[in-house]
């Protein structure tokens, strides 16, 4: 999945276009190279010629890989090839004989590189900024390196390219390089200001001041400077408070005074509007680059100021669904109508929130209904009227977990950036009506995301990918692909700007009026309302408990936990003796469904495989043409093979296959494991790693494996005890188990 | 050492893992888990050479036989099991062996058709008569064995070696190109 992107110069090559084009999106740099970029030495020509000629689709070839000292560079050649728009008239008829058709050009992105290297890297050959590459770059650098190193390294080079001016040794490119590296300055003090504050003596700021006094007097860069500088101290001095962060609003203190709001009887619409409000906050002033993996998965303790905005998300997340869960169970003796209708309330204002495209507080409602102590008051939501049940069932839908929450991705890209929720499934008969009776909304309004997903996005990326390479040289491509979910969500932060909603204080009162109840108490008052019956808790067919017999069983079917009757399995592989010989495909078909998808590329890659890979059973068309994608595969069959000290005088047992099924996690699929290799023991003693041709991945404790695993190769894991004395160690750095 | 890649083919629960755990581990497996696709490997000396087989214990469960193509195309040997104590497990062998006939495309496939579970012969259903005749028709050798009981188990598959060497008798130790394989197929 993830891993995968490092191979095949051909999804290599999309990846970076694509970089590219979010790259584009999120940041207009004020550069000197706007947009045409690379290395091409007849840029000069080029640009001559650029009125009259345009570009047309550059071939990419992955070339190879070039190392220098300290760097490892992915080398491709780009053809480009120049077209007229026009026929021209017959007078410049010597332009046409003489004209370039095409030509090749080398095309140079780094892999991988020491520090000094990627900071070198800035600028290319030619001394151009390279803008896609600074805003990575600048996204990612914390996971590896310092701010004060990094500034170091920057205003250092420029000192050796000047002292080389001095000396006239420079070259013409000796000035632009310097000139792309008051850019990129430009660029880092415009973008991560944040960086820069380091209270209360801001040395970055200072240091960056006293180069601009020496090298660049009354210069822009200097005016910006001094301008930042005054706006810290002010702030300091007015002690507004440090990162900005407010508290969760959870988190606030109660209000003791009369309540005016009381579910069931509110305004739907006002409801969402003002939970949007609050997600708004908070998404605006996450800083996308607390999201990666390095930062937020790992935070401790004393670093969780690191990942302070996502927190605070997070946060926000989990008071609306206990608000859900609380105003669901807190007063014991309503009657079973009463409570159905507080039910249908929520389901109201998250259908609100579906059209305010609010995805965060829509699927924290969905997660309140869910969670066990409401959902399984059956009696109560049997008497919600049908409606709101399909509701409830399409509104779930967009978060289901099947095919690596597709759903969710390919509302939020369809929709993410665009004015008007218009995206439903073909069978989502309530919110096919909603928009109906909508119209098309007279405002237009932002996005907000669902964070998790691109949480488990970069976590996974994090995962999978090792931070360094041979030589413990920087893993720069690891970073591109971090980038290209951070530009998703900067992306969504710009479309956000554009809700326009109103404080009402009484909505924050009643908020915080509402009473959190912890899982404990949860569960004893969903209890009291309707107790426990013996019947089993589980709603979905376990595996049938089959003896013995000849019945051509189902067993197999009903374990496969999904409502949908589509069988798939992982046939593509089964070759089953070709194993050694590695034969493998080289990169699966990608699927194209629309060009706007492609700008998610875990996504892209676990749903081309899906598709590409596994064939169906049972005959069933499972695809329509029309939803390439729809439908994945409700499980893989993985083969495993046990590994252990002992020596097998017998025969030995190559592999068994046992199914891995949408949102097993790792503690399941090594007890699934164990059952079919007659294992005893503690699931905790054992770890599972998927076999890829150069490495294993061992996958993480708590992983959702069926997301976790690579699909671009065969299905092999390797389950072994784990050795007692060390720990699991991941990308080289110990992990401690997240529960 | 030459290799044998066996399959084991039949409907569900007729003990085809059980056949098979009994001749690579020896030992009985009560338990009845529904198989999706397991592979073992044991070393046997058979006619005094020494043979390494690899033998896929395949899915009786109707959802995944459409990898059974793919079985067929790479098995050099075929167990077909039964169990006596199940008529239709009999009848479904018919179509399993017209299949192994398609995708080898040839008549003359080493097969040994098994009726399973003879130690149950108060359940029998199936008689031993009739399995002999359906071996006749199918031109291959019959036996009924006993996972249980430790009956006919490694004949079953000793015999499926000697006719792999019938069919192929040089076929030895090759180097195992991407050319082999695709001879092979
Ligand atoms: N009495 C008796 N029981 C047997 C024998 N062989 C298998 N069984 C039992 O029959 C049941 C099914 O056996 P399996 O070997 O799992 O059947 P299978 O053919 O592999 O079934 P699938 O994997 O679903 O295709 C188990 O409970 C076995 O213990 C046998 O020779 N005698
Ligand atoms: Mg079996």
């Amino acid at each position: 999945m993830l891993v995968r992107g490092c191979a095949g110069g051909e999804l290599r090559h999309s990846l970076s276009e694509k970089t590219k084009a979010l790259a584009a999106k999120c940041h207009a740099l004020r550069s000197p190279a706007r947009e045409q970029r690379g290395t091409e030495r007849r840029r000069t020509r080029q640009r001559k010629s650029q009125t009259r000629w345009y570009v047309k689709q550059p071939t990419w070839r992955l070339w190879g890989e070039e190392r220098v000292d300290g760097a490892i560079y992915t080398v491709y050649l780009k053809k480009v090839r120049y077209h007229r728009p026009t026929r021209c008239a017959s007078s410049e008829s010597d332009d046409e004989i003489s004209h370039l058709e095409w030509e090749t050009v080398r095309v140079r992105f780094v892999k991988a590189g020491t520090v000094d290297r990627l900071v070198e890297a800035l600028a290319t050959d030619d001394g151009e900024l390279e803008s896609t590459y600074v805003n990575v770059f600048l996204a990612t650098y914390r996971s590896f390196a310092e701010c004060s190193k990094v500034l170091d390294l920057l205003l250092g080079r420029y000192e050796t390219l000047a002292a080389d001016d001095v000396l006239s040794t420079g070259t013409e490119n000796s000035q632009q390089h310097r000139k792309t590296l008051v850019a990129c300055l430009h660029v880092w003090l415009d973008t991560y200001p944040e960086d820069f504050r380091q209270p209360p003596h801001h040395p970055a700021l200072q240091q960056l001041l006293t180069f601009t006094q020496i090298h660049l007097p009354g210069s822009e860069l200097h005016s910006k400077v001094l301008q930042k500088l005054a706006i810290f101290s002010a702030e300091r001095n007015g002690s507004v408070g440090g990162s900005g962060v407010s508290l969760a609003p959870g988190m606030r203190l109660p209000a003791h005074h009369t309540i005016s709001y009381r579910l069931p009887h509110v305004p739907h619409r006002h409801f969402a509007e003002q939970l949007t409000r609050m997600d708004m906050e908070l998404f605006k002033k996450l800083v996308p680059h607390q999201c990666l993996g390095a930062i937020w998965s790992r935070r401790d303790k004393d670093r969780s100021h690191d990942a302070a905005t996502v927190l605070a998300t997070v946060n926000q997340f989990n008071a609306v669904s206990f608000r859900v869960i609380s105003t669901v169970l807190v007063e014991p003796i309503l009657k079973p109508l009463e409570r159905a209708d507080i039910l249908a309330a929520w389901l109201d204002i998250a259908r609100e929130l579906r059209v305010l495209k609010n995805f965060s507080s829509l699927k924290a409602i969905i997660s309140g209904l869910q969670s066990n102590p409401v959902y399984r008051l059956r009696k109560t939501w049997a008497l919600l009227n049908k409606e709101k049940a399909e509701l409830f069932e399409e509104l779930a839908r967009i978060f289901s977990e099947d095919n690596n929450r597709w759903a969710q991705r390919e509302l939020l890209m369809r929709e993410g950036t665009a004015k008007f929720a218009d995206t439903v499934g073909e069978n989502d008969r309530q919110l096919q009506k909603l928009l109906h009776e909508r119209g098309s909304p007279g405002v237009s309004h932002g996005t907000i995301p669902y964070l998790g997903t691109f949480l488990t996005d970069l976590t996974m990326i994090d995962t999978a990918i090792p931070d360094t390479v041979a030589d413990g040289l920087i893993n720069f491509d690891k970073r591109r692909k971090e980038f290209e979910v951070l530009a998703q969500i900067k992306l969504l932060q710009g479309a956000a700007n554009a809700y326009h909603l109103p404080t009402d204080p009484m909505f924050d009162r009643w908020f915080d009026s509402v009473i959190i109840l912890d899982d404990r108490e949860a569960y004893q008052l969903s209890c009291q309302i309707e107790p426990q019956t013996n019947a089993p808790k589980e709603r979905r067919p376990k595996k049938n408990e089959n003896n013995n017999g000849h019945r051509k069983n189902d067993s197999i079917a009903s374990t496969s936990s999904s409502n949908s009757s589509q069988f798939y399995c992982e046939t593509d592989g089964v070759g089953t003796w070709k194993r050694d010989s590695l034969e493998r495909r080289s990169s699966p078909t990608r699927l194209s469904h629309g060009s706007s998808s492609s700008s998610i590329p875990s996504l892209d890659v676990s749903l081309s495989s899906a598709n590409s890979g596994p064939k169906q059973l049972n005959g069933k068309v499972a695809n329509s043409p029309a939803h390439p994608t729809r439908n994945g595969p409700d499980f893989y069959i993985i083969r495993v093979t046990y590994e252990s000290d002992c020596v097998e005088t017998e025969g030995v047992v190559l592999y068994k296959s046992i199914m891995l099924s949408n949102n097993e996690r790792t503690p399941q699929v090594i007890r699934n494991s164990m059952l079919k290799l007659n294992l005893d023991g503690d699931p905790d003693g054992y770890t599972l790693a998927q076999v890829l041709p150069e490495r294993e991945m061992v996958l993480p404790a708590n992983a959702n494996v069926y997301y976790a695993v690579n699909t671009a190769y065969n299905l092999n894991f390797i389950l072994r005890p784990r050795r007692p004395e060390t720990d699991v160690v991941v990308n080289g750095k110990t992990k401690n188990k997240r529960a | 050492m030459r290799e044998y890649k066996i399959v084991v083919l039949g409907s569900g629960g007729v003990g085809k893992s059980a056949l098979t755990v009994q001749f690579v581990q020896g030992i009985f497996v009560e338990k009845y888990d529904p198989t999706i696709e397991d592979s073992y490997r044991k070393q046997v000396e058979v006619d005094g050479q020494q043979c390494m087989l690899e033998i896929l214990d395949t899915a009786g469960t109707e959802q995944f036989t459409a990898m059974r193509d793919l079985y067929m195309k790479n098995g050099q040997g075929f167990v077909l099991v039964y169990s006596i104590t199940a008529q239709s497990t009999f009848n479904d062998l018919q179509d399993l062996r017209e299949q192994i006939l398609r995708v080898k495309d040839t008549n003359d496939v080493p097969m040994v058709l098994v009726g399973n579970k003879c130690d149950l012969d108060a359940e029998r259903v199936v008689g031993k008569q009739q399995g002999a005749n359906l071996a006749n028709h199918f031109n291959c050798v019959f036996m009924e064995t006993s996972a249980k009981a430790k009956i006919s188990v490694n004949e079953v598959f000793y015999d499926l070696v000697r006719q792999i060497n019938k069919k192929s008798p040089k076929e030895v130790n090759k180097p195992r190109s991407r050319k082999h394989i695709c001879r092979l197929l």
